[in-house]
């Protein structure tokens, strides 16, 4: 391999894991931006979205999956996406639920207890994935080890779309999380900017009392925000599953601190800071696993955090934040 | 705050330290239990917790990386008195300068990042918290990895072989009253020894007693009591509760937030490094550095927030409660099931251990909701 | 001072005599507030100075701040340098020094230390050592330019100020509000603080003095030890005052001291801030009740839409046709 193709390679294993990256940072993001909390269950929300579809895929089982002739060829794409939809609804009302019954009630309450509480519901997440891991299923290992990793099927055929003789191995499932992702960042954008409940979030985001005298219905753009941050969020889960081909049950944890990097990197709050925020938290990674070491990457992405900070205080595209006085 | 009249511990602090202290008498009735050597998890979590609530309960600023200062003075500990390296300097100085490093290191992470919005910081910990993590396996020249660093002394009574000198020169009668309290509470001593020839070895705290080493830990303990008593009646205590109270007001009152900050995120590192470090020397290696991670930091999360964020005695409570229930609760309850033959490892649910993200979360989410304030009310605001 | 395109004060002068008592009048939204907040450092003014005393309070680039960024340049370089080649040190200086419970070469140990940490070449160690000192050095520079003007300075420098949505710390007892405000002029360090040392604890009894003596002057010594939420509206800006006081500044900005005041607390509050000024302060104020603010001031500016329309006695203000206008339309003032 040449010095290029390494770096192509890079580029590409950076691009697929930042846009899911991007993907969850963007739940994190809008809901900072929305009620001023670090939805810090996001990520294990994120972690029950891969355990329902490895349940789903469980259920119409992982075999019949992967043998082209019960399913016919493009069926793939079809489950694919089913899983996406899937999870992506039920991490969405997930998202919801949890905003209705633990943090709605302490909307008023100082930050400090607003994200304490935020961190007991990912804890509470935690165990309950652990607890599904144990499931009696075959997927799951039979219930054996619940907190040992799980495999997920290949669910996409893994063969390089470059051709057999290059060295750059580009495979579907890179083509399949662009596929799937681009779109909803897109979806997202014009959502936000071009219908009625986008502008009430933005209105929301800027000032929710005089959003709410404006006769917006704050409540129902605070549900709406959860219920989109957590569908994205599923979407995600499912395409790190099949990037990855495990799932485990603190997988969220990683996943959740490089998401919210990524959105503080880009300026928390911005939709396009958090998905530029994904990209280059997800290239950097990658750099830093081929040219310095894997074992330090974590180490280099929180360098890049604390510099960042330090240099750019709103990230790369938020707004300086002024006190009302 | 009333007017401080001079005393070494309020009330409230009193009788949580004699509550502590009164357990190795537990070991004593039931000698089947052997409580002390857990008791001094308790305290070792009470510290690092009481580091925790100066940051959290005093400055208002959530740190959820107080585990990498754990980390990083256990390791320091391990570094300065482990046999394989050169230093050796010794229980007492190892644990001074575990502190000091921790205080560093603390400032090291505060200097840069302690201007940030405050939920910016939880993350920033956060991280801090993982990479301390991968730092310390990387570094396997240095810590050994996962392996850990050891073996580690115990603590060792400073001047002992002068006190016991002292001892037997006053004679029987005298010490006879002295240490009623430590000749009850060592199980090991046979009935044959004479109090005089058990008394020097009361101090001689690498014999084989438990209880003495814990009630070591425990006057460590009161010394950090009463130190953090002293900041938090002090001028820095009133910067720090003006900077949480409201930073910009405090600000305009000529107090520079982030000196202030920066101050208080030492001094909490300091104490989660020397509890760090007496943990170390409780496991006699500093272990892996996965047993410094995040559910470390959220359990003294949990400790301060459960016991009473920002009072001492509500912290130290935190503790006995929380680290009793994790640690010696639900290990004896899983242990006292796997006897009696009921639940199986193959099944999760019924291993009370398993249960211990949910108890922690479950904790954290009712606390917030119907009693913020925690056990012990510090408050004196009237809710409006 | 401007947010965003919109200019919220323009080219607005005001000038204080010491020892007097000066107004800052105008419509809701004339900037009177913005004009504060520029003035102690809340926020900062995009042109603009503060003078006290003739000179502008703010962190210059002195001596001292070079010497900061020195040495925060040099430490993270060696921080750095040190930090990317630690393993490679360690075992250079102590693994390959150390011998089983033999007695340790330390200067050995330490002359090997320097060798290696010198001999990383290129890549190890003079471009991170680069890489560190342009770091710190920078980092320093921007978090010295960014808290040049923070209210922390300017309050230092002697202005003091309340605010128009009371800010106490509602959890601290009143005797406690008021000690903080006397940060300025405590001197008790770390140590001092953590050993309770006989020095610390005379000055904290003399603060607690001090601060009970000024309660006393606004009124509130009775109630010194309960928390300061637990105060009604009107106690608290008196409070608010009390603690502005406390740290002997030589300009106090009070931000419409007599809001929600009913008659007789107005009158009160009249008497309170002659009194201030009689004790040598100097007063500026913003207030609505027109009473207050023809009663007691020495000199009157009058703000519109940003912009100073008029300043003089309140005689003269009374009388000026423009002012009257600005306030209410054609309403009689005081």
């Amino acid at each position: 391999m040449t010095e290029t193709e390494v770096f192509l390679q890079q580029v590409i294993y950076g691009l697929s894991n930042g846009m899911i990256i991007a993907l969850v940072a963007l739940g994190y993001t809008m809901v900072y931006g929305i009620v001023e909390l670090i939805n810090f269950a996001h990520g294990d929300v994120f972690t029950l979205g891969g355990f329902l579809a490895l349940t789903l895929v469980g259920a119409l089982g992982a075999a019949a999956i992967l043998d082209p002739n019960t399913l016919g060829d493009s069926s793939h794409w079809l489950l694919l996406v089913g899983l996406v939809v899937t999870a992506g609804i039920f991490c969405g009302f997930l998202n919801v639920a949890i905003d209705k019954v633990v943090y709605k009630p302490l909307r008023r309450a100082p930050k400090l207890t607003q994200l304490v509480a935020a961190i007991g519901v990912s804890f509470i997440l935690v165990n309950i994935a652990l607890f599904w891991g144990g499931a009696p299923m075959e997927v799951f290992g039979g219930g054996n080890a619940a907190a040992a990793s799980k495999d997920f099927p290949e669910i996409l055929e893994g063969s390089n779309l470059l051709g057999e003789d290059s060295n750059v191995v580009l495979r579907l499932e890179d083509l399949a999380i662009f596929a799937i992702t681009i779109p909803l960042m897109i979806g997202l954008t014009l959502f936000v900017n071009r219908t009625r409940l986008g502008r009430g979030m933005r209105a929301t985001a800027q000032n929710p009392v005089a959003a709410r005298l404006m006769g917006i219905n704050t409540d129902r753009v605070i549900s709406a925000t959860f219920l989109i941050g957590g569908f994205l969020g599923g979407a995600a889960s499912v395409m790190w599953a099949i990037y990855n081909n495990t799932i485990s049950f603190q997988m969220g944890f990683r996943a959740g601190m490089d998401a919210f990097t990524a959105a503080v990197l880009g300026g928390i709050g911005s939709l396009p800071g958090a998905m530029i925020g994904g990209v280059l938290i997800g290239l950097i990674r990658a750099m830093s696993d081929q040219y310095i070491e894997t074992r330090w990457t974590n180490v280099v992405v929180f360098a890049v955090l604390i510099l960042i900070l330090v240099f750019r205080p709103s990230g790369l595209l938020g707004l300086k934040q002024r006190e009302k006085v | 705050m009333a007017e401080r009249r001079f005393s070494f511990f309020t009330p409230g602090q009193y009788a949580v330290l004699a509550l502590l202290a009164a357990t190795p008498f537990i070991d004593l009735a039931f000698p089947s239990i052997q409580l002390s050597g857990p008791m001094r998890t308790v305290v070792v979590y009470a510290i690092l917790a009481l580091g925790l609530n100066v940051v959290v309960g005093w400055t208002g600023l959530l740190n959820l990386g107080i585990a990498a200062f754990m980390a990083i003075g256990a390791y320091a500990f391990g570094i300065l008195t482990a046999e394989i390296y050169p230093f050796q300097v010794g229980f007492w100085w190892a644990l001074l300068l575990s502190g000091a490093i921790g205080a560093f290191a603390g400032w090291l992470l505060g200097a840069p990042t302690l201007r940030l919005r405050g939920d910016y910081l939880a993350i920033v910990t956060l991280g801090f918290g993982e990479i301390v993590q991968d730092g310390l396996k990387n570094l396997q020249t240095i810590t050994k990895g996962t392996e850990g660093i050891n073996p580690l002394p115990k603590p060792t009574i400073p001047f002992g072989a002068h006190i016991d000198a002292a001892l037997s020169k006053v004679g029987v009668g005298s010490a006879a009253t002295t240490d009623s309290a430590g000749t009850t509470a060592t199980t090991a001593l046979s009935a044959t020894e004479s109090v005089a020839g058990a008394l020097p070895r009361w101090f001689d705290i690498s014999s084989e007693t438990p209880a003495r080493w814990f009630y070591l830990y425990l006057i460590l303990l009161a010394v950090v009591i009463c130190l953090c008593r002293n900041l938090e009646f002090s001028r820095l205590g009133r910067q720090w509760f003006a900077v949480r109270e409201d930073e910009l007001a405090a600000r305009c009152m000529a107090i520079e937030p982030d000196k202030a900050k920066l101050k208080a995120f030492a001094a909490g590192a300091a104490l989660a490094a020397v509890a760090g470090a007496l943990f170390a020397s409780h496991l006699a290696s500093t272990g892996e550095p996965a047993n410094y991670d995040f559910q470390v930091s959220i359990l003294a999360l949990c400790i301060v927030i459960v016991g009473g964020i920002g009072s001492i005695t509500g912290v130290v409570l935190g503790a006995i409660v929380m680290v009793g229930l994790s640690n010696v609760v639900l290990p004896a309850l899983t242990q006292a099931m796997q006897r009696a033959g009921i639940g199986s490892t193959e099944n999760v649910l019924s291993s009370p251990d398993n249960y211990k993200y949910l108890i922690f979360g479950l904790a954290l989410v009712l606390m917030m909701r119907f009693r913020p304030d925690g056990i012990v009310h510090t408050r004196k605001a009237v809710k409006k | 001072m401007r947010f965003g395109g919109l200019t919220a004060v323009k080219d607005v002068s005001v000038e204080v005599k010491p020892g007097s008592i000066t107004a800052v009048i105008g419509p809701n939204g004339a900037g009177k507030t913005t004009l504060f907040n520029a003035i102690t450092g809340v926020y900062e003014p995009t042109e603009g100075r503060v003078l006290v005393a003739g000179r502008d309070p703010q962190r210059e680039f002195s001596s001292r701040v070079t010497m900061g960024i020195v040495v925060t340049a040099l430490a993270t370089a060696i921080f750095l340098a040190v930090l990317v080649r630690v393993e490679v040190l360690w075992q250079a200086a102590i693994i390959d020094n150390y011998v089983f419970q033999q007695p340790f070469p330390w200067m050995k140990a330490v002359a090997a230390f320097f060798t290696t940490f010198f001999g990383g070449g290129f890549f190890g160690t003079w471009l991170p050592l680069l890489i560190g000192a342009l770091l710190g050095g920078a980092g320093r520079l921007v978090i010295w330019s960014r808290t040049r003007r923070t209210p922390d300075v300017i309050a230092s420098a002697g202005v003091a100020r309340t605010f128009q949505n009371i800010r106490l710390f509602p959890e601290l007892s009143l005797v406690e509000n008021v000690v903080v405000g006397m940060d300025r002029r405590l001197h008790t360090g770390f140590i001092g603080a953590l050993f309770a040392l006989p020095s610390a604890l005379r000055e904290r009894t003399k603060a607690r003095m001090d601060a009970m003596a000024l309660l006393d002057f606004v009124g509130l010594a009775d109630r010194a030890e309960t928390a300061a939420a637990n105060l009604p509206y009107g106690h608290q800006r008196r409070l608010e005052i009390a603690r502005a006081l406390a740290s002997k500044p030589a300009v106090i900005l009070l931000d419409e001291p007599a809001a929600g005041m009913n008659p007789t607390e107005t009158v009160d509050l009249m008497r309170l801030i002659r009194a201030i000024r009689d004790a040598g302060t100097t007063v500026v104020l913003i207030e609505h009740h027109m009473r207050v603010v023809m009663g007691i001031s020495d000199r009157i500016h009058v703000l519109q839409y940003g912009e100073k329309i008029a300043e003089g006695t309140p005689e003269e203000i009374r009388n000026d046709p423009r002012c009257i206008e600005a306030y209410l339309g054609k309403e009689e003032l005081g």
